[in-house]
């Protein structure tokens, strides 16, 4: 708890920062020149379209801020949406994001060039313009900087965020003197290609808001963010709103808007609204045209910045999805920085600048599609969280007029693509297409996530007609299809028959298997001696785990392997079964005793509390044809029939059940175990039902079959074992190798709604 | 083998490790345990930005953190953890070491050119530097010994 408050340390002003810091790079410095001009010229009306962008925007941050204060975790938007859609649209909204962000920096980095290109010459190269140049240039810096880490120090994103306010500030100032309404109307009115030309003119500007939802992605670190985040989030969109419409119109009415620079707006119009001299100091508007210059380099680069580190914090959420691969988010050894996600960010930025950079519009309408299409998803995936009811969904602040505004903000989202060029339209109906490819291709066999959304819809298969159901089925992710059978490896003797077990369940559910070594460090081992056994106890571990490996990958299951260092013995089974999200943990009988005897109470309470199924094998070598399933009902007599059945489809083997009554009421009881076997599919097995003692009949019989599986009769069965108070002597004795199975009766309030095994 | 007024076993009473990522952190163990320390505290100092994003999520750092902890342990089963939230990572160090009431910081330079140094911060200058605990400096032995 503490570690959390610790980790927090973003206030309101740095989070606002954030936010305008990376907005107004674009807006002010970039886009003014370029959306006054487009489309055969919009004229001084585009300042109706930043103000409409503002009010679009302005609708997605009341969602976003509810769903961040719901869930303040690394990732935003795509971490909502994979919880709330499920993956497929997870895939779609990471991929969105992250190209969306891609696009956007490489947007800033032109931006960049652009007055860059003002101060110093650049050469053309080929197939490259001299702004494409500076801004590769730029480009490569900025990743570089992501890469090694290089501080800036404390506060420096608020102070550049201030500077920036207060040279706009004294330019609108200055603007103001040198405002002329006859400018602004001179070139043909206020709307010389008609008020239709207003949303064209929103779909490029747009690209001048991407950058509240960046403050939803760390929300993590904000304090207070119950609070601070929709303050942060909604403040810095009306911040930027009142900016652009303020300043967009003082240039406009200083430089006739077709004479307006499509590269440096900025610094045309503050050489142009400050006098060339004031009293004797000459060079006055140069003077604050090289400060404008100054200003929008300083803002097109923090743009940039912030843009590939959100990009990284995408990276890292999906790689903690599985949506992509978590080798992107190894961190450096000596900068601690996700240098891999970077690097492949930077790539991305890159290629878009190289590609697509002489044309500015098609990077800021790419970059505004992308984020267009995720913000529709969130309002969707705000819709799902509540009406599905999630539990865990409690957010601080919520969307006022529910479902208003959430609906408005999708519609206003997709409305605003429908104004896009085809180009982009085609980009983004072809990067949903690649992204849902992505998710049949790789993640769904990879991702173990589950969305609210199917979670609903499968809870009323009754209700709901079959095809929406169907469709449900259909894009289920397949790594959370199957369960995680862990499997707790402590001895090479034992290894293969656990395995074995293990492969068998794991092939027959579709599920996967875990393959775990936990290296117990007895507490009171001196530090010389364990330190002496490291070694053996690394090849010893990597010796097993192999070998586990390629005993399961003979069922053609997927594998992974892990060797847990743990001092606390027994315990740390539970914890990994927990913290892996195992369905099922296959360990020795001897693995489980050795932890006896230590902690007997704590362990007791530990026992009685699995985590999920645990199938402790007592035996060493496993060649099954033949199984015996004895069997009086409960729950845990239904996991030793799933492991039967399993056993029966993966290696072929015989199954017979076993129904102990007292004499006389042998005809109950076959009618009891016929219904049973109908219940657990086993209808073809064989039936005994004897009479007389359970466990005197168990040895008896028990003797003839390769396997006994026994399932606990009540709970605890697992912590008498360990501690030794087994009553089942005979089974003991018993040379057949037996299976205890023990499932938890109690299930939480969590698993069942998550539908856990 | 020692008593409390052997000053050798004094300085190594209560080592204060600080550690940046597992594979640092099994090489910075490593190079202190020939020396047989009496108490190993491993400390994992997650840098934050104050007033600007970090560099990696705060659970990735938590993660990072655990697993350097676990790494510090295959060599000391009984050290103890801590963990530190600064974007000062020297002064965080120094923090921990009065918090956890350590004898010594031992440390491992993870060398790296000048200029690397220079832009990342050269933390081995700074720790040494106004300090008012020894601070060992272990040497760089190959972590596959």
């Amino acid at each position: 708890m503490s570690d959390e408050e610790l980790a927090k340390d973003l206030g309101l002003v740095s989070a606002m920062t954030i936010g305008i810091g990376t907005m107004i790079g674009a807006g002010i410095f970039v886009l003014p020149g370029v959306a006054v001009n487009a489309d055969g010229g919009v004229g001084p009306v585009v300042v109706v379209s930043f103000v409409v962008g503002g009010v679009i925007a302005m609708v997605n941050a009341l969602s976003i801020s509810e769903l961040g204060t719901a869930m303040p975790k690394a990732g935003g938007g795509y971490y909502y949406i994979n919880k709330s859609l499920g993956p497929m649209f997870g895939s779609i909204a990471g991929m969105g994001d992250w190209m969306g962000l891609a696009f956007a920096s490489a947007f800033y980095c032109i931006g960049f060039g652009q007055y860059l290109a003002v101060f110093v010459g650049l050469p053309a190269l080929p197939l490259l313009n001299p702004i494409q140049v500076g801004a590769l240039v730029a480009g490569a810096a900025f990743v570089g900087v992501n890469y090694i880490g290089a501080k800036e120090t404390g506060g420096i994103q608020t102070v550049i965020v201030f500077v920036l306010l207060s040279i706009l500030t004294v330019f609108a100032v200055a603007g103001i003197f040198s405002f002329d309404y006859a400018t602004l109307v001179g070139s043909g009115g206020l709307a010389p290609s008609g008020a239709g030309s207003i949303l064209p003119s929103t779909a490029l500007v747009f690209v001048s808001f991407l950058g509240y939802a960046k403050i939803a992605t760390v929300a993590e670190e904000l304090k207070n963010p119950g609070r601070n985040l929709p303050i942060a989030i909604i403040g810095s969109v009306a911040v930027v709103t009142v900016i652009y419409a303020i300043l967009v119109t003082t240039m406009l009415g200083v430089i006739p808007w077709p004479e307006l620079s499509t590269d440096a707006p900025v610094a045309q119009a503050a050489a142009a609204s400050f006098p060339v001299s004031v009293g004797p100091i000459g060079g006055v508007a140069a003077a604050a045209a090289a400060v404008m210059t100054a200003g929008a380099l300083l803002a097109t680069a923090s743009s940039a910045n912030a843009s590939i580190l959100a990009s990284a914090r995408i990276n890292f959420a999906m790689g903690r999805d599985r949506i992509v691969t978590d080798w992107l988010n190894e961190i450096h050894p000596n900068y601690a920085t996700p240098y891999r996600s970077i690097l492949l960010t930077g790539g991305l930025i890159v290629v878009f600048i190289a590609l697509l950079g002489r044309d500015i519009e098609v990077l800021a309408k790419a970059a505004s599609v992308l984020h267009l299409v995720v913000y529709a998803l969130m309002n969707a995936a705000l819709i799902v969280f509540r009406e599905a009811d999630f539990p865990e969904y409690d957010p601080a602040f919520t969307v006022p007029l529910y479902p208003i505004t959430p609906i408005a903000g999708a519609a206003l989202s997709l409305g605003l693509v429908a104004f896009m060029d085809a180009t982009e339209i085609a980009l983004s109906v072809g990067f949903v297409v690649a992204a849902v490819a992505w998710y049949f291709l790789y993640a769904r066999d990879e991702t173990p996530q589950q969305g609210v959304l199917s979670e609903y819809v499968r809870s009323r298969e009754e209700e709901l007609p079959d095809q929406v159901v169907d469709a449900a089925d259909a894009v289920a992710p397949r790594g959370a299809d199957g369960p995680t059978i862990m499997v707790a490896v402590s001895n090479p003797r034992t290894e293969s028959a656990l395995i074995t077990l293990a492969g068998a369940l794991a092939s027959h559910e579709g599920g996967r298997v875990l393959a775990t070594h936990i290296v117990t460090v007895p507490d009171q081992t001196s530090l010389e001696t364990a330190a002496e056994n490291r070694e053996r106890i690394d090849t010893e571990s990597e010796g097993l785990l192999a070998a586990a490996e390629a005993d399961a990958e003979t069922f053609g299951v997927p594998v992974d392997t892990k060797t847990i260092l743990s001092h606390r013995g027994f315990e740390e089974v539970f914890d990994a079964a927990r913290s892996n999200d195992a369905d099922t943990v296959v360990m020795g009988y001897g693995g489980a005793q050795f932890a006896g005897g230590r902690v007997e109470g704590a362990f007791d309470e530990l026992a009685h509390d699995l985590p999920c199924d645990f199938l402790v094998l007592d035996g060493e070598r496993l060649e099954i044809s033949d199984v015996l399933v004895p069997t009086a009902g409960g729950p845990s007599s239904d996991l030793s029939a799933e492991v039967a059945t399993a056993l029966r489809a993966a290696l072929g083997a015989d199954v017979s059940l076993l129904h102990v009554v007292d004499p006389g009421e042998e005809e109950t009881g076959r009618e009891f175990l016929t219904d049973w076997a109908a219940g657990h599919g086993l209808s073809d097995a064989e039936l005994r039902v004897e009479t007389g003692d359970v466990e005197t009949q168990i040895g008896r019989l028990g003797a003839d079959y390769d396997l006994v599986i026994i399932g606990a009769t009540e709970r605890g069965l697992l912590s008498r074992i360990v501690r030794g108070a087994l009553a089942f002597d005979t089974i003991s004795t018993l040379d057949t190798p037996v299976l205890l199975a023990e499932r938890p009766s109690s299930r939480t309030l969590r698993e069942r709604l998550f539908g856990r095994r | 083998m020692s008593t409390d007024d052997d000053p050798h076993r004094d300085l190594l009473a209560h080592v204060l490790l600080p550690v940046a990522d597992p594979d640092d952190a099994l090489a910075t163990a490593e190079a202190l345990e020939p020396y047989g320390p009496d108490r190993v505290t491993a400390l994992h100092v997650v840098e934050k930005g104050a007033g600007v994003p970090d560099k990696t999520p705060v659970e990735q750092s938590q993660e990072l953190a655990e697993e350097s902890y676990a790494a510090v342990r295959t060599v000391f089963p009984d050290a103890d953890e801590h963990t530190a939230y600064a974007r000062d990572v020297v002064g965080a160090i120094r923090d921990a070491a009065d918090e956890v009431g350590a004898s010594a910081i031992a440390y491992r330079s993870r060398g790296g050119n000048r200029l690397v140094q220079f832009l990342s911060g050269d933390r081995s200058l700074k720790l040494v530097t106004n300090t008012e605990r020894p601070v060992i400096a272990l040497p760089a032995v190959d972590s596959n010994g």
